[in-house]
This record gives C-alpha cells, sequence and structure tokens, in this order.
C-alpha cells in the first residue's frame, strides 16, 4: 500500500540511497533468477546472470528516462545480457541455432527445480533455439505484448509473432515427449 | 490464407487485440484448419503451464555487491532539460513573432528578427543621407568656384602687369629713339648751317677779296675748321 513506485526508488538509488537500490532488487530479483533458469537451464548460470543484469543495470540507471515502465527495460538488459551469456557458453552456435544438447548436461541441475512440472517445461524450452526460446520466455511469462517482446529483442512485431509460431511446433511435440 | 496472416491473427489473439471480425475469422479457422488448431492448442497448454509454473525462490546472494557507487547522472539526464529546451524554443518565437530587435548604433550591436522595417523611418533616413550628401556637393562646389575665381584673378593681374609693364619699356624706348634721332637731327642740322655760313662766309670774302683784299690770312676761323 505505502510501496513505492519504481521511479521514485530509482530516483533515490541515483542520489546513493542503497536502501532504495536493494528494495528495487528485492522487487524484481524474483522474476529475473527465473527468466535466468528458463533460458540458461540452469540454477547456478542463472544466478550469474541475475548478478550481472542488476550490475549492468546499475550502471546504466541513470540512462533509464523513465519514457516507459522499468520492466520492460529491465527485461531489455536482461536479453541482452543473456545473448552475451549464451555466447560465452556457446560461441559455435547461432541464436536461431537448434541447441546440440551435451550428455547430462540438464540433469543435475534442474532437478534442485521445485516440482517436476518445472523440470520438464524449462527442460522443452532448452531444446528451442535462443531466438524462439527468448519470444516464448516474454510472452508466456513476461506476459509482454508482441509489440514490446519487439521493442526489447530490436525486432519487428511480424518477426516476433512468427518466431512464436514456429516454436510453438516445436515445444507441442517436446512436451508431449515429456509429459509421456 | 498464407501463414503469415496466419501467425499475426495467432499473435492478436494472444495480445488479445482480436476484434470482432478477426475473432470470428479466428473461430472459422480453428474449426477448419486442424494445424492451425493445434497450434492454438499448444499455446493454451504453454499458457496452463506457465500459470502453473512455481517460481523458484532466489537463493542468498551478493545484493549489496551490485551497489557500487552512486552513478554520476549526466547532465543531459537532468530532468529539468526538457523544460529548459522548450522554454527557450517557446521564447526564441515569440522573438521572432514579435520582430524582436535590438540596435546600437555606436557600440554596432544589431540583433533584429526580419521585421519589417517603417516606411517613415526609411524615408527619414533617407532624407537624412540626400540632405548631407547635397551639402556636402554644395561645399565642394563653391569651394571649386572660389579657387576659380581665384586662379582667374591671378592671372588677369599678371596679365595687366606684365601689359603695363611691356609698354613703359616700350615707349621708353622709343622716347629714348626719339631723342636720340632729334638729337641727331639737331647736330646734322647745325653742322649743316655751319656749313652755309662757312660757305656763306666763304662766298662773301671770297668776292670781297677777289675784288679787294689779298689772299686769305691764316687767322680765318672757316679756313682752319676745314
Amino acid at each position: 500500500m505505502f510501496d513505492k513506485s519504481d521511479e521514485q526508488l530509482i530516483a533515490k538509488a541515483l542520489d546513493g540511497n542503497k536502501k532504495a537500490w536493494l528494495n528495487l532488487i528485492k522487487r524484481y530479483e524474483k522474476p529475473i533468477y527465473n527468466y535466468g533458469i528458463r533460458m540458461t537451464g540452469n540454477n547456478d548460470d542463472a544466478l550469474d546472470l541475475m548478478q550481472e543484469v542488476f550490475v549492468s543495470v546499475f550502471r546504466n540507471l541513470s540512462n533509464y528516462r523513465g519514457d516507459g515502465a522499468f520492466k520492460g527495460w529491465l527485461f531489455k538488459i536482461a536479453h541482452y545480457r543473456c545473448i552475451e551469456f549464451y555466447r560465452r557458453k556457446r560461441p559455435t552456435q547461432g541464436l536461431e541455432d537448434s541447441p546440440e544438447l551435451e550428455s547430462g548436461e540438464d540433469g543435475p541441475e534442474q532437478a534442485t527445480l521445485t516440482g517436476q512440472g518445472n523440470a520438464q517445461l524449462v527442460g522443452a524450452m532448452q531444446q528451442l533455439p535462443f531466438a524462439q526460446k527468448a519470444v516464448v520466455e516474454l510472452k508466456f511469462f513476461g506476459q509482454f505484448t508482441f509489440e514490446e517482446i519487439a521493442d526489447q529483442l530490436g525486432i519487428s512485431t511480424n518477426t516476433a509473432k512468427s518466431r512464436l509460431y514456429s516454436a510453438l511446433d516445436k515445444l507441442k511435440t517436446l512436451m508431449e515427449v515429456e509429459y509421456a | 490464407m498464407h501463414n503469415e496472416d496466419k501467425s499475426k491473427l495467432f499473435g492478436k489473439w494472444l495480445d488479445n487485440d482480436l476484434n470482432q471480425f478477426e475473432r470470428t475469422e479466428f473461430e472459422q479457422l480453428c474449426a477448419q484448419d486442424k494445424a492451425f488448431a493445434e497450434k492454438v492448442e499448444s499455446a493454451n497448454q504453454m499458457m496452463m503451464a506457465a500459470e502453473s509454473y512455481q517460481p523458484e525462490s532466489v537463493p542468498n546472494w551478493d545484493r549489496v555487491g551490485t551497489f557500487e557507487q552512486a552513478p554520476r547522472q549526466g547532465w543531459w539526464n537532468w530532468h529539468g532539460l526538457p523544460a529548459l529546451s522548450f522554454a527557450t524554443s517557446f521564447l526564441a518565437i515569440v522573438m521572432v513573432v514579435s520582430g524582436f530587435e535590438v540596435r546600437t548604433d555606436d557600440g554596432a550591436m544589431t540583433i533584429s528578427f526580419a521585421q519589417a522595417q517603417d516606411p517613415k523611418k526609411i524615408e527619414l533616413l533617407v532624407d537624412q543621407k540626400l540632405n548631407e550628401y547635397q551639402q556636402n556637393q554644395q561645399q565642394a562646389l563653391n569651394l571649386f568656384a572660389q579657387t576659380m575665381q581665384q586662379q582667374q584673378l591671378d592671372a588677369s593681374t599678371k596679365l595687366t602687369q606684365y601689359l603695363l609693364s611691356s609698354s613703359r619699356q616700350e615707349r621708353r624706348e622709343d622716347f629714348a629713339e626719339l631723342i636720340k634721332f632729334v638729337n641727331e637731327q639737331r647736330s646734322d642740322d647745325q653742322l649743316f648751317y655751319a656749313r652755309q655760313l662757312n660757305k656763306l662766309q666763304d662766298d662773301i670774302y671770297g668776292s670781297v677779296d677777289s675784288a679787294t683784299w689779298p689772299a686769305a690770312s691764316a687767322d680765318d676761323p672757316i679756313e682752319n675748321e676745314e
């Protein structure tokens, strides 16, 4: 009820108020952490990614103009951090290529996920190309419109729709296999 | 219907942005197109999976470590900048529209914003310039006339002096010539008369001597003179 808005917390953080910054982190760390899990398929990688995202957000906080929702801006940064993370992990693989899963790559980490449903969903998503996975993540978990997704990923709205359209075919098969 | 159109319709459905016509089209497509219907079903499953997804709790991590130091806000991020920009733009527009004009003639500072000049001011300025020009021309003409007059006067004076002096000299020379001539004439006349007198004397004495007197003596002045 008395929660301060994102803009108020940002203004205070820019003035050097550490508490405001920590409040802002607490507000968004869970979505970002779970975004990381779904995008990397790994809790440790998700934690590293989350830390990189918040460091990057803090460094660029003064450039946030407040002309859009902070959540959108945050996820935009998260996406670019995630691309860098992905390229470090898989330097030879393109963003639109289907991932080549190494044996046992997802096993131990996904076992730590809460519930079987989570593990199956995350496992299915890991088999999508990065570009499609990002759209699926932002659409179904981030609840963004295609226009917002296109803005965050730096692509056209039609491309975003087309990627999701293609991803669903693959996900259907994967989910059937996972749930079978 | 092309796949691209289907994906657009599908996207609008996912964004919950279908109008009445599109909704009808969407429902027809679901009933007629099995592949499309499967895709819709798949999307529904994903939505349900996302809803049933239990977010993982965040483990403890170094949150404070992300707070490096207060990021310095650049002047271009100053919140008052758009307002200041608007105010200066508005001021500029007002200055242009109102024909802002600052003029300092001696200090040579002129700021103007294309406002039409007052015709009366221009007329006054032109008259002033013409008057100045006319006065200058008049002064120059007067000076020229005075100079010419002076030159003519000098020339006339010199000519008169020359004529006077030259005529005096000529008259003096003429008189001298005349006097010389007169003197020469008188001298000639005296000589002539002297000779005439001598001749007369000789004639007189000759006739007498030849009659009465012997040969003339040595004391005769006329004889000695000859």
